[in-house]
């Protein structure tokens, strides 16, 4: 369980302090499939960056299974990025010069010394495929990013993003830069993971439509959680405001 | 892992590192090349002077030499603690003289020209002994006891050239004859050989006789080789050949000082050999003749003013032994300021020291090849680094460390200097052991001659790979790509991830 207490960050903006989080508080169940909708600027990307462990808060904590993560540093805080959590990006983030299969294994190809990955490279290489095979992307491994679609290359990055078998995976949009068929084959990717493998997914969207399908939809506003609710009823509200 | 990956597949797929390959391997190549070239040069010039100044060398400003015999002297030396030590000595007189000969132009005129040379009276099968000396002679090279005595052929040219004086009523008398002591009158240039005579003889020495039959010692010179031959460039074919002024049998006229006061003294002698130090310096001005003929020219009685000294194989090398222990030994028993004893490199220290500066000078001048190569490394890996914001902060967002971004762009660094080094030493050493072929070519091509022969003699351009130096050069080189790749590799560990992945 993954609980955000009390949050705060800002940013600095050229001469100007931007308050992006105003003591947001947020608590994340295991296993469950939690999506962060708001406007821009509302702050839901910093809160994902922020409970990766990509980026540290200005106060309060976030604890995962009770332990802080919040104020770890150096080695630790690479170790937990690499094997706890998964990222998916909305540009997919695939690096230009490696094909699928080496994009898939970068995670492993971070942890491994070369004499380390020399004794584990066709294990590693099996896990990779296994999971290019789970993402429908078997047959692609070869080729390089430039070779696929936008889909295939969020594909890809959801493979790469579950290498390590990470306890909970983020996603940043990740349907932001894909057509709306291409999105919802993502998303029920992602639907099927957490289904399947009991993975912690929280996902960060702008579409309301996607974010119904998920256990419960968090809204944010202004840096604050402002309604945490399962999504039939959030949606329901949502669209009324809405029409 | 990921490092060497990113590492093989930036070389590979970056085209602009390129750039930075083919700046250090061109740093590297011509560093080599000149090192090589500069170090061949030295040592031939080392070897050569090493050779033509023997190990350890005593002299004295005196015009009369020394005051002890050159037997007394060699026997003070040997008795000596370091006398163990010597293999060879050879006694010498050295001083400045003028040398006339005559030559005929195209159309057969009669030239007759004058030159300073350093005159030096030897004893020629010590001299081989205490040096390279007879390794530099045309005809009796490497001979273990040369001579000034004239081959049957030599006579035979000897003979002509008289019975054409005698046939031209214009040509001025000549014949060869032991050259007459000193003497305090000075008979002038024209008449040959100069009518002298001795402080206590009664008169001059007898008029020459015209005779066609030569001496039976005739008094031998062993002239440097550019005085006997010289270039010549045909106007329309462009083609240059060597063309003999002198050959073994002419004779030549030297005029010197005395040993008492600065009174002219001269003599005839004819042509035996060449020398041929390919040293320009050396082929251009040293004469040889009889050490005896010298004294007795110069009326030094058995007087010399140089000693020459060859050491033993090994002390010979050991410098600190030469210069800590032998010279001031030797110094001692030949006190100053009398005396000089000066080891070969001391002699020719401003030289030696010239060539070092100037390699030197070139090696700092020629870095900056590669210093433009690390500025380019520099340059190229911003852009880099610039260009992958994004990657970096996925390979951050999925572990990576700081101190682990900055290894792939400091590996990347080492990579292209390790490339390009490698390059750059096989480049520059074939290009060192093909320079000849090399220069050929371009001179075909250019129709200009690269290496002029005519300076230094050499047949070919000489070379002298030294590992230390190559392996100075490479690291070096690899030094100035680690160095520059260390800022923007800094720049790329500082990215912050979230940072990264926004930028756009």
């Amino acid at each position: 369980m993954l609980v955000v207490d009390n949050l705060q960050k800002s940013y600095r903006r050229h001469a100007e302090q931007v308050q992006v989080l105003h003591g947001l508080n947020l608590t994340v169940e295991s296993g469950e499939f939690l999506s962060i909708v708001g406007a821009s600027g509302s702050g839901k990307s910093t809160l994902l960056h922020l409970m990766g462990a990509l980026d540290a808060p200005d106060s309060g904590r976030i604890s995962l299974d009770g332990k802080r993560i919040d104020n770890l540093r150096g080695r630790a805080r690479d170790r937990l990025r690499s094997r706890t959590f998964g990222y998916v990006f909305q540009f997919y983030h695939l690096l230009p010069e490696l094909h699928a299969l080496d994009n898939v294994l970068m995670p492993a190809y971070i942890e491994a010394s070369v004499l380390g990955w020399w004794g584990s490279r066709k294990e590693w290489r099996m896990r990779a495929m296994a999971m290019l095979d789970r993402v429908g992307l078997g047959h692609r491994w070869k080729h390089k990013p430039r070779e696929m679609s936008g889909g295939e290359m969020q594909r890809a990055a959801v493979a790469r993003a579950l290498l390590m078998k990470p306890r909970m995976l983020l996603a940043d949009e990740p349907t932001g830069n894909l057509d709306v068929e291409t999105g919802e084959s993502i998303v029920n990717l992602l639907k099927e993971l957490n289904a399947e493998e009991q993975l912690t997914v929280v996902m960060v969207t702008h579409n309301l439509e996607l974010a119904r399908g998920t256990d419960r939809i968090v809204r944010m506003s202004g840096g604050r959680v402002v309604e945490d609710e399962k999504p039939a009823i959030l949606h329901h509200r949502l669209l009324s405001a809405v029409g | 892992m990921y490092k060497l990956l990113l590492c093989l597949r930036y070389l590979r797929t970056r085209y602009l590192a390129f750039v930075c390959i083919v700046s250090v391997l061109l740093g590297v190549a011509t560093l080599i090349v000149v090192n090589s070239v500069m170090s061949g040069f030295s040592n031939k010039l080392k070897d050569r002077l090493h050779g033509i100044l023997s190990d350890v060398r005593i002299e004295t400003d005196s015009s009369g030499g020394f005051p002890e015999s050159p037997e007394t002297i060699e026997q003070n030396i040997l008795n000596s603690p370091v006398g163990s030590h010597v293999e060879a000595m050879s006694p010498n007189i050295e001083t400045f003289a003028l040398i006339q000969y005559t030559v005929r132009d195209s159309y057969g005129n009669k030239i007759t020209q004058t030159k300073q040379v350093r005159l030096v009276g030897i004893d020629p099968a010590k001299q081989a002994k205490v040096g390279g000396f007879s390794e530099y002679l045309i005809r009796q090279k490497n001979s273990p006891n040369p001579s000034f005595d004239l081959t049957d052929e030599a006579k035979w040219r000897l003979k002509q050239n008289i019975s054409m004086a005698n046939d031209d009523p214009f040509d001025f008398p000549r014949i060869p004859q032991l050259p007459p002591p000193a003497s305090e009158k000075f008979g002038g240039f024209l008449i040959n050989p100069i009518i002298v005579a001795n402080p206590g003889d009664a008169g001059p020495l007898p008029p020459p006789v015209m005779t066609a039959d030569a001496p039976a010692r005739l008094p031998g010179a062993i002239l440097g080789y550019s005085m006997g031959h010289y270039q010549y460039v045909d106007p329309d074919t462009k083609i240059s050949e060597e063309r003999k002024i002198l050959m073994p049998g002419d004779e030549v006229f030297i005029a010197t000082v005395g040993a008492s006061g600065t009174k002219p003294v001269s003599a005839t002698f004819i042509i035996s050999d060449f020398f041929k130090s390919e040293m320009s310096e050396y082929d251009s001005s040293f004469v040889y003749v009889p050490l005896e003929d010298l004294q007795r020219i110069r009326g030094m009685d058995n007087h010399v003013n140089a000693v020459q000294i060859r050491l033993k194989p090994g002390s010979r090398d050991d410098n600190v032994f030469v210069h800590k222990t032998f010279v001031p030994a030797v110094q001692k028993i030949m006190p100053k300021p009398q005396s000089t004893v000066q080891s070969w490199q001391q002699q020719q220290g401003p030289l030696l020291s010239a060539i070092d500066t100037e390699r030197g000078l070139l090696n700092v001048l020629l870095f900056l090849i590669i210093g433009v190569a690390g500025f380019g490394v520099l340059a190229i890996f911003s852009m880099i680094v610039s260009e992958k914001y994004r990657d970096i902060g996925v390979m951050k967002s999925l572990g990576a460390s700081s101190t682990g971004i900055m290894g792939i762009f400091v590996s990347y660094g080492l990579l292209l200097g390790v490339v390009g080094c490698g390059l750059g030493t096989v480049v520059g050493l074939l290009f060192t052991y093909r320079i000849n072929e090399i220069e050929a070519l371009l001179s075909g091509v250019t129709g200009q001659e690269i290496f002029d022969r005519k300076v230094y003699y050499f047949d070919k351009i000489p070379t002298n790979v030294e590992v230390l130096s190559v392996v100075l050069v490479n690291f070096g080189a690899l030094s100035v790509c680690v160095v520059s790749s260390i800022l923007p590799a800094l720049r790329a560990a500082r990215l912050h991830p979230v940072q990264a992945l926004r930028f756009e």
